[in-house]
């Protein structure tokens, strides 16, 4: 069985993000890493392969050339290899042209089952994967809690405010994992150090078929027009309390129509 | 005199053959484990002095003063009655045997029975302590709690019996006049004159059996100390020698694998990080296992263990040597284990670490690093390095750690620090000061009239209390006219806690960072509020070539008062009790500085908790524990709270960022009104300040 993972190399939440000219994230400028989300569905992947006799764990990632990092990151986990589609046509790509990108590398690898987490951690839009599962024609049960596989159809369960369901598709199909599916492993010394001889494909979007023009900022269905810092938060009111603390909590309460 | 000659070869080649049998295998075993690091073989005067002031002087020991005593006057009995020993060997062939050119000399004969005497008086004296503080009575509490006591009664017995049966057959050589000294040795004419009126042949007959009598018993002991834990006798002397000078405190030692510095950009694919088998240990190590006398000092001292825990140092080391004895056929036998006893083999099954391993997880995972063991071991054994190189193992190898430390090892990589704040977050503390705290950028150099850079530390820059520790700090500093920058955002976790829970891998890639920014930006001169901080920057990036003079706020505050360049001007009126951080006082000594601080300031009354100085008791936080749930016993902030607060003190002054989270969340807990934890810089601003500005 043939898993494929879908990963993102995103900026680090926690740095400072800054925006290039043409107001897309300035990515040179910011710390990256493998997007925390999708180190769930890493983990989910080489948990499945252990069940699996003969099973292959591959990622697919598509970003800018630190986005290597993500992969070997992946790679340090567990898994066999990685391709990562690199090309100065992609950037500025919207989700549409990321998802046309991705089907195409997939259809290309080969694959049983395909794997991505719920989101990015920096676009947070959870779209490319019902798009890609929309472009190969895949069944697609996202925001899964838990995976299971017989090695001809993929078992899936998931928790909604209402119900827990689960859910059956045939392989080939697409799954996304919540951050509710499983701790994430620790990659160890000898997993870290057999990654470094794992192989990273390097693919063009020409190696894909795809026109320059079809992806990128050119090819995207929206424009960014203006991107400002959103300004610090401000400093709360601390209350010191002399007795009256009470008084002047609900005096603000009730300033702010929250009472 | 044949029978002397014939039964005395008899029993020496019994004992030797037996002793020697086990010594050359324990000697085997060592050769199994890992070389040394190279620096321990060296023999410098710090060696030579350890020696002198722990194995002749009894240091250690003299710490505890009854105790300490009687073993000093055993260890010296045992170096003058091995006299008696040449004496009694030479009297097997030569009834009238003397030591050449001294051996008759009346103050040789008195100090050999003074000796015998003395060792007399210390196995009573050791045997009430062993009655006084027997586990029976005092449970875990007892520091011989899970020790041979058996075996510690069996040695105390055949101490007793070398002794009786040396000064019966001296005193019958009295009377049949084969004594080496006219007068002196007063205890054995004492026995002389008991034994003179059984008459001439029962004299003589005594003499000869008491002599083989004696010389069985000491043959018999040297088998019996061979196989138990009084190995120490002869193992104590070398593992004093190649300990770490001068302790195995501070800095965690750099990993190695095979005896090889690990590459930590490259490493081989067959390199071990940290311990995951016995033999994965140096033979240090192993002569560690192999010097412990069960004392249980250390046991009496962790943090871990008073608090109902299960880990002891003590039986930490005993496990670990049972274990390599146990498994010690399995490690002879080679390559072919087809003649491996059973029992050997299924030892050798046993996982290091697990929980049907030799050491359970919960064991390895309560140790706070503070280094009470390794300060009172008598016999220098390495507890906190042991144990941290288990951690390495089972966190680089295996990925195996306690679940909450996944969060703490996520954010140290992304972020930079524990909490996940990041480096925008850096400077936030300065918001509430009134003067500008100058922040050196990225890629700039430390300006010329800068003296100092200001290590802030995660816990200064983040923690609520401790970043007005931060701005105690800044504002002394501002107020003495001391130039400093801080890093801002330049800044990341020293790797202390990774470090100490195991995760060598983090903590070489956030020291290296830190080194690269420090050495880059031509740091110098260091000062930090963090005891961890201060220990690692000073201790560990010599270790990844960061040479930098580090101080802890306290000396450096300390010295500005000396220098009359920081006045306190109004009287705390307080009474005020210091806590030790470990990392601050047992792992490098800084007593002084802290305590100078607060006498410095009138109206400030010092009282010390019972454990204070080197036997301060840990706040709980080291070694990563303060990112660890406390689930097992009780907790160990809330055992040093009370002792702190049964000082009476209205103020508990620290001087480490993580004691007074935890102290503080003590006082919380036992909600003690009046008692407030802050650190020792703070005591000194409220002094320094004007009264019309205090606040």
């Amino acid at each position: 069985m043939k898993i494929v993972v879908l990963v993102k190399y995103v900026p680090e939440p926690t740095a400072t993000w800054t925006f290039a000219d043409d107001h897309t994230l300035d990515r040179q400028s910011v710390e990256g890493r493998l997007s925390e989300l999708d180190e769930y569905a890493v983990e989910q992947a080489l948990r499945l392969a252990e069940t699996v006799p003969g099973a292959h764990v591959g990622y697919l990632t598509m970003g800018p050339a630190r986005a290597v990092e993500g992969l070997r990151k992946a790679l340090a986990m567990g898994g066999d290899d990685a391709v990562h589609v690199l090309d100065d046509a992609l950037h500025g790509s919207d989700a549409v042209a990321t998802s046309l990108v991705l089907a195409a590398a997939l259809r290309r690898i080969g694959f049983d089952l395909v794997l991505c987490g719920m989101a990015s951690t920096d676009a947070e839009m959870s779209v490319v994967p019902v798009m890609i599962a929309d472009r190969l024609g895949l069944p697609a049960v996202t925001q899964a809690a838990a995976v299971s596989t017989d090695g001809s159809s993929v078992t899936v369960r998931r928790d909604t405010d209402e119900a827990t369901e689960e859910l059956a598709a045939p392989l080939p199909a697409l799954v996304s994992v919540t951050d509710r599916s499983g701790d994430v492993r620790l990659p160890s010394f000898r997993t870290i150090v057999a990654a470094k001889k794992k192989p990273v494909a390097t693919w063009s979007v020409a190696d894909l078929g795809i026109a320059p023009e079809q992806v990128g900022a050119a090819g995207a269905a929206t424009v960014v027009r203006a991107a400002r810092p959103r300004p610090a938060r401000e400093a709360g009111t601390v209350i010191t309390d002399d007795g009256d603390a009470a008084v002047h909590l609900a005096d603000f309460l009730a300033a702010n129509k929250l009472l | 005199m044949a029978v002397r000659v014939i039964v005395g070869l008899l029993l020496i080649v019994a004992a030797f053959g037996s002793a020697g049998r086990r010594l050359l295998m324990l000697y085997r075993l060592g050769r199994t484990a890992q070389p040394v690091e190279p620096g321990r073989i060296r023999v410098g005067a710090a060696q030579l002095r350890g020696e002198a002031a722990e194995v002749l002087g009894q240091r250690k020991l003299l710490t505890w003063t009854v105790p300490g005593t009687a073993h000093l006057l055993t260890f010296w009995g045992f170096l003058i009655l091995g006299l008696t020993l040449i004496e009694g060997f030479g009297a097997l062939v030569d009834r009238d045997f003397h030591i050449p050119w001294i051996g008759t000399q009346p103050w040789l004969g008195f100090l050999e029975d003074f000796f015998a005497v003395a060792v007399l008086l210390a196995v009573a004296v050791f045997a009430g302590i062993r009655l006084r503080h027997r586990p029976a009575r005092e449970g875990t509490r007892s520091r011989f709690f899970g020790s041979h006591l058996g075996g510690a009664w069996l040695i105390l017995f055949m101490i007793f019996n070398v002794i009786w049966t040396l000064l019966l057959y001296r005193g019958a050589q009295i009377n049949t006049g084969n004594f080496p000294y006219e007068n002196g040795a007063f205890a054995s004419a004492a026995v002389a004159r008991v034994l003179a009126p059984l008459g001439a042949t029962a004299n003589d007959v005594i003499e000869t059996a008491g002599l083989l009598l004696a010389l069985g018993v000491v043959l018999g002991f040297l088998v019996i100390v061979v196989h138990s834990k009084h190995l120490h006798i002869f193992t104590a002397v070398p593992n004093v020698r190649l300990s770490r000078r001068p302790r195995a405190l501070g800095a965690l030692q750099p990993v190695r694998s095979g005896g090889k510095p690990v590459d930590f950009d490259d490493p081989g694919e067959d390199d071990v990080i940290g311990r995951g088998a016995i033999e994965d240990f140096t033979w240090k190590g192993m002569l560690d296992f192999a010097s412990c006398t069960e004392c249980g000092r250390c046991q009496s001292q962790c943090p871990a263990w008073n608090t109902g825990k299960p880990l002891s140092p003590k039986l930490l080391i005993m496990s670990l040597r049972d274990h390599a004895l146990a498994k010690a056929p399995y490690l002879l036998a080679g390559d072919d284990h087809a003649n491996v006893d059973a029992l050997a083999l299924a030892e050798a099954q046993r996982p290091l670490v697990g929980d049907d391993g030799v050491i359970t997880p919960d064991v390895l995972w309560s140790c706070t690093t503070c280094g009470a063991c390794v300060e009172q071991c008598p016999v220098d054994i390495e507890h906190v390095d042991h144990i941290v190189d288990m951690r390495r193992y089972q966190v680089v190898m295996e990925a195996s750690f306690p679940r909450e430390a996944a969060v703490l090892l996520r954010n140290l990589e992304h972020a930079g620090d524990p909490w996940g704040r990041g480096a925008p977050a850096r400077l936030e503390w300065t918001a509430k000061l009134d003067f500008p705290v100058r922040v050196l950028g990225d890629g700039e150099t430390l300006p010329e009239d800068a003296e100092y850079l200001f290590w802030v530390g995660c816990a200064g820059a983040f923690d609520e209390r401790a970043t007005r520790t931060s701005r105690a700090v800044a504002e002394l500093l501002h107020t003495a006219g001391v130039e400093f920058v801080v890093l801002g955002s330049g800044e990341t976790c020293t790797g202390d806690p990774a470090r100490r829970l195991g995760n060598e891998l983090l903590f070489q890639e956030l020291a290296r960072q830190n080194v690269q920014t420090l050495t880059s930006a031509g740091v110098r001169k260091i000062v930090t509020t963090c005891a961890h901080c201060f220990n690692s920057l000073g201790n560990e990036y010599p270790q990844l070539g960061g040479d930098f003079e580090v101080v802890h706020h306290t000396q450096l505050l300390s010295r500005l008062l000396a220098e009359g360049r920081l006045t306190p001007v109004r009287p705390v009126e307080a009474t005020v009790t210091y806590h030790d951080p470990c990392y601050l006082g047992r792992h490098n000594r800084v007593f002084a500085a802290p305590r100078d601080l607060l006498g410095s300031v009138a109206g400030v009354r010092l009282t010390e908790p019972d454990r204070t100085r080197e036997r301060s008791f840990c706040c709980g936080a080291g070694g990563a524990r303060m990112w660890l749930e406390e689930p097992l016993g009780t907790r160990i902030n809330e055992n040093r709270t009370d002792e702190l607060i049964a000082t009476g003190a209205e103020v508990v002054a620290a001087a480490c960022p993580y004691c007074i989270d935890m102290l503080a969340d003590g006082v919380a807990q036992r909600a003690a009104e009046g008692v407030t934890v802050t650190d020792v810089a703070d005591v000194l601003l409220r002094s320094v300040r004007q009264p019309e500005e205090a606040s």
